[in-house]
């Protein structure tokens, strides 16, 4: 069974509120004032929506927490096995913090229903309406992601929080306020990589109808190569640099090692260059594709 | 015989309520407020074999909470009911194989599917011998004049022709009792008059009982001769169709046309002028004083024709059920 | 014994049907076969590096592990191709109310909600789980033993039936918790349970209650485990048989909830 990220599931209300079809809410009125409510008012709702339904929540919690009793518990019997302290410059609780800040960075990077509502909206001719009203559809979308996101990553502060709480022997505090800076830097970055990444990905769908089955490859092969399974300088040596030379390590692997202080110095500004280099170029190209796309989407008439 | 019994049938629902706001779902995490509502309260009444009844009332009034109890597939809060002679929620396969649920709103047929394979399905979970489950579909294709769709995938189909599909599934086994929940809802005039022909045609040819509720009063007045009006959960009425008329009909309408070619300004005194238009108008007089009401007004001014009718139905079941509601509200 | 041929059959007609409608998708079957492919690749992938690490995880060595992951992929396929789309489904079933219709058939409502459509997609799995366990038995230099293979696969069975009961359990849940998240992430989250050889919660003071709770009351550490096992491991004769006792207890429980979570149904209109 391959993992549920790889079909993304979050969970939320925001995203039925952006469902296609001709009732779709019109884009937010222009104005920062006015926008900011809009947001406030779909983090609010989907923070009842979670409260509402608060046996599910529970429960999910709870079921939250085995995977990673399980993963501490196989990385355990990997370290006893191997009959060494360190793995590729990686200690038994390095090891475990970095999978569980994982989580995190995943919680930044993942878009679910981006690209497969990009290519709905591009299949069914809902696009339209970003063509007639004075508003920019990848700067509309990006900033209805970001209030969604905040709305997600709140709501899951609380199991998250406990996850960390329990886990808290596996971290040594807190690194300094120069790491704890570069570590938001990179959860950021890792958040327009990603964004940028899968809207590119639904571009592709003004050539190709079923991008929805590219986006399932991509995301099944993402959860290995963004190093969400382990550490990617496990990787014997052309495959660990490779993988760190594409972007993906950016989705989940870059912010934890950052977290862990293991990348510093000019590697450390290095690093966040490249991510800042992924996030441009997607960003490029997701324009690119758009415009072009466009063009040849009017010529068919839509 | 009595088909269906239903002794005292309730049904209550605790309704969660949900609190305004951020601060009211952060409270409703410990603790929740639950209001009862009876969808159903009390209800008993008897089916014959054969009979064909209709059971009337506003939404939400609790018709179809009742049929989906009658087919077992909720629980009642108390009271009992006998169905074919089984215990309808203990929902035995033989009590399953003799009767049938037609709900307009839902569809059981594969969507991607044409109807045929579905039916064919339907042949195995109730193991339906070969040749007379071929002899039935024959019969129920012919008369719903369908022949050359079953084998078209159902989301082609039209919904008057997807809803005969649906009736045709629901046959299939031959039920001995049909219960239909708003068969004609969303139809097309046309399509509403095919089912209705087709439901009494089936009657007529099997003999089968059928208890159905509807929006529509032409369905009522086309099918049924029995009448259950149920408001608030609470039966308010169980008789003939006429007996509505007789009971609730308080008034007549008298539709007058003028041969002065305009309506004269005093007819109000007779009655309630509840339509005018031109020459002609509608005038709403109590029963007891068409004949005066008549009389005067042809007295005084020249009529070029005269109907009296009753009022429409569904004005008098609108009435049923503002009694209904009334004498609960005063309870 | 004529009522279970009937249920053989409709399963078969179920089958059927299911596969016409899966044929008329083809090109999504394609890509699901493929994403599952690939996801074998990757736990392999993954495994494989491990590997390069240590001689072995929990006292199983390299090639008895891939055997193990092997049972898995496979147990987890034949779960996912009967039964996982359909409780996935329940929960919208219930929301929608269109479970009336399967309430209405003269036929058993368990059986039908769980087996009423096969996902094809996902059946191949059991075959490359079954190479997976083929590749690593020929690897160890294992030697046929016909007990140990009845064993497995009497044992192979019961951990499908106690990995479908669990999911019962969570599926049944969905009528008192309209709008679950979807059970396919809670039970990816809580089959994470079975996906490692139970012999990891050992020598951890705070694991090792887990470990007998998981075994013993809720036991789905027998799901893989047992099986996987008695093929390359110890045969323990203790062990099946409470496997055996555990499966029935489970099925029987199983039934008895959901049963109790249809009597709580509210068949929402419209």
């Amino acid at each position: 069974m391959t993992p549920p990220d790889a079909v993304a599931i979050e969970p939320l209300v925001p995203d039925r509120a952006t469902a296609v079809g001709p009732s779709r809410p019109r884009p937010p009125a222009r104005g920062p004032l006015a926008t900011s409510r809009k947001y406030y008012k779909i983090f609010r709702v989907s923070l009842v929506e979670r409260m509402t339904y608060r046996g599910d929540f529970l429960l999910g919690t709870l079921l939250r927490f085995l995977p990673m009793v399980t993963t501490i518990l196989l990385w355990r019997a990997v370290y006893i096995g191997s009959g060494s302290t360190d793995l590729a410059g990686f200690r038994y609780r390095e090891m475990v913090a970095y999978l569980l800040l994982t989580h995190i960075s995943r919680m930044f990077s993942s878009m679910p229903n981006l690209a497969s509502g990009i290519a709905r909206d591009i299949r069914e001719g809902t696009l339209k309406r970003y063509l007639i009203q004075p508003i920019d559809m990848i700067g509309y979308l990006l900033s209805y992601r970001v209030a969604h996101k905040a709305a997600y990553i709140a709501t899951s502060i609380i199991p998250y929080g406990l996850l960390f709480f329990a886990c808290r022997s596996f971290f040594d505090g807190l690194p300094g306020p120069a790491t704890l800076a570069a570590y938001a830097a990179s959860l950021v970055l890792s958040f327009l990589v990603g964004f940028f990444f899968e809207a590119s990905v639904g571009m592709v769908g003004f050539w190709f109808l079923e991008v929805t089955s590219l986006l399932y490859i991509v995301m099944t092969l993402n959860y290995f190569i963004s190093g969400q399974m382990l550490p990617l300088d496990l990787l014997p040596t052309p495959w660990s640099g490779l993988l760190k030379a594409l972007p993906f390590q950016y989705l989940a692997y870059f912010p934890a090692v950052v977290f862990l202080g293991k990348v510093r110095g000019t590697d450390l500004v290095h690093g966040l260059l490249g991510a800042l280099f992924w996030a441009v170029f997607f960003l490029l190209l997701a324009r690119g594709l758009y415009r072009v796309g466009l063009r040849r989407y009017s010529a068919y008439g839509g | 015989m009595a088909m269906i019994e239903a002794e005292g049938l309730t049904k209550t629902y605790h309704v969660f309520q949900k609190k305004e706001g951020l601060l009211g779902a952060l409270r409703g995490l410990y603790r929740r407020e639950f209001k009862e509502i009876k969808a159903v309260d009390h209800v008993s009444f008897s089916i014959d074999a054969g009979e064909m009844v209709a059971f009337l009332g506003p939404n939400g009034a609790g018709k179809t909470t009742t049929l989906k109890m009658l087919s077992g597939l909720i629980y009642p809060t108390a009271g009992s009911a006998r169905v074919l002679g089984f215990t309808p929620w203990r929902r035995d396969d033989a009590f399953r194989r003799r009767f049938a649920l037609v709900m307009g709103q839902k569809n059981q047929l594969w969507w991607d599917l044409p109807a045929a394979d579905s039916f064919q399905l339907h042949r195995e979970i109730y193991s339906l011998p070969a040749a007379d489950f071929q002899k039935t579909l024959d019969e129920l294709t012919e008369l719903l004049g369908v022949e050359r769709l079953t084998r078209q995938a159902v989301r082609e189909l039209s919904l008057g022709e997807r809803m005969k599909m649906e009736l045709i599934a629901a046959l299939l086994h031959n039920p001995r009792l049909l219960l239909l929940d708003e068969p004609t809802i969303g139809l097309d005039v046309v399509a509403q008059v095919a089912i209705q022909k087709c439901l009494r045609d089936y009657h007529a040819r099997r003999g089968v009982t059928m208890l159905l509720t509807s929006h529509y009063m032409r369905d009522v007045e086309a099918l049924c001769s029995r009448v259950l009006v149920i408001t608030q959960g609470k039966l308010v009425y169980d008789g003939p169709l006429s007996g509505i008329v007789e009971r609730f009909g308080q008034s007549k309408v008298i539709r007058l046309e003028f041969a002065e070619g305009q309506v004269p300004d005093d007819l109000g005194r007779f009655g309630e002028v509840v339509r005018r238009n031109g020459p002609s108008a509608d005038l709403k007089v109590g029963r007891a004083r068409v004949a005066e009401a008549l009389g005067a007004i042809l007295d005084r001014h020249a009529v070029a024709d005269v109907v009296v009718q009753d009022p429409p139905l569904e004005q008098m079941i609108a009435r049923v059920f503002e009694e209904g509601r009334a004498s609960h509200d005063a309870a | 014994m004529s009522r279970l041929a009937r249920y053989f059959r409709l399963l078969g007609s179920l089958a059927r049907y299911t596969l016409g409608r899966e044929m008329a998708f083809r090109s999504n079957f394609l890509v699901r076969v493929s994403v599952e492919v690939l996801w074998l690749g990757i736990l392999i992938a993954f495994y494989r590096t491990v590997f390069a690490r240590t001689r072995s995880i929990a006292g199983w060595p390299e090639e008895h592990y891939f055997f193990f992951v092997g049972c898995f992929f496979a147990l987890n396929g034949l779960i996912e191709t009967f039964f996982l789309d359909n409780c996935n489904e329940f929960a919208e079933l219930v929301r929608t109310g269109d479970l009336d219709f399967l309430l209405l058939k003269p036929i058993d409502e368990q059986f039908l909600i769980s087996f009423r459509r096969i996902d094809f997609g996902t059946a191949p799995n059991v075959l490359m789980g079954a190479v997976l366990m083929a590749v690593a038995l020929v690897r160890m230099g294992w030697h046929f033993d016909p007990v140990r293979v009845g064993v497995f696969l009497v044992t192979f069975a019961c951990g499908t039936a106690i990995a479908y009961s669990f999911m019962l359990l969570l599926t049944s849940l969905s009528v008192w918790m309209v709008r679950n998240q979807s059970l396919m992430e809670m039970w990816w989250l809580f089959s994470s349970l079975a996906r490692y050889p139970r012999e990891v919660f050992q020598g951890v003071a705070w694991a090792e209650p887990l470990g007998r709770l998981f075994t013993f009351v809720l036991p789905i550490l027998l799901v893989v485990n047992v099986p996987a096992g008695a093929m390359v491991r110890v045969l323990d004769p203790g062990m099946v048989a409470f496997t055996l006792a555990a499966t029935a207890a489970l099925l029987w429980a199983s039934r008895r909830f959901f049963q109790r979570a249809l009597r709580s149904y509210r068949s929402a209109s419209s």
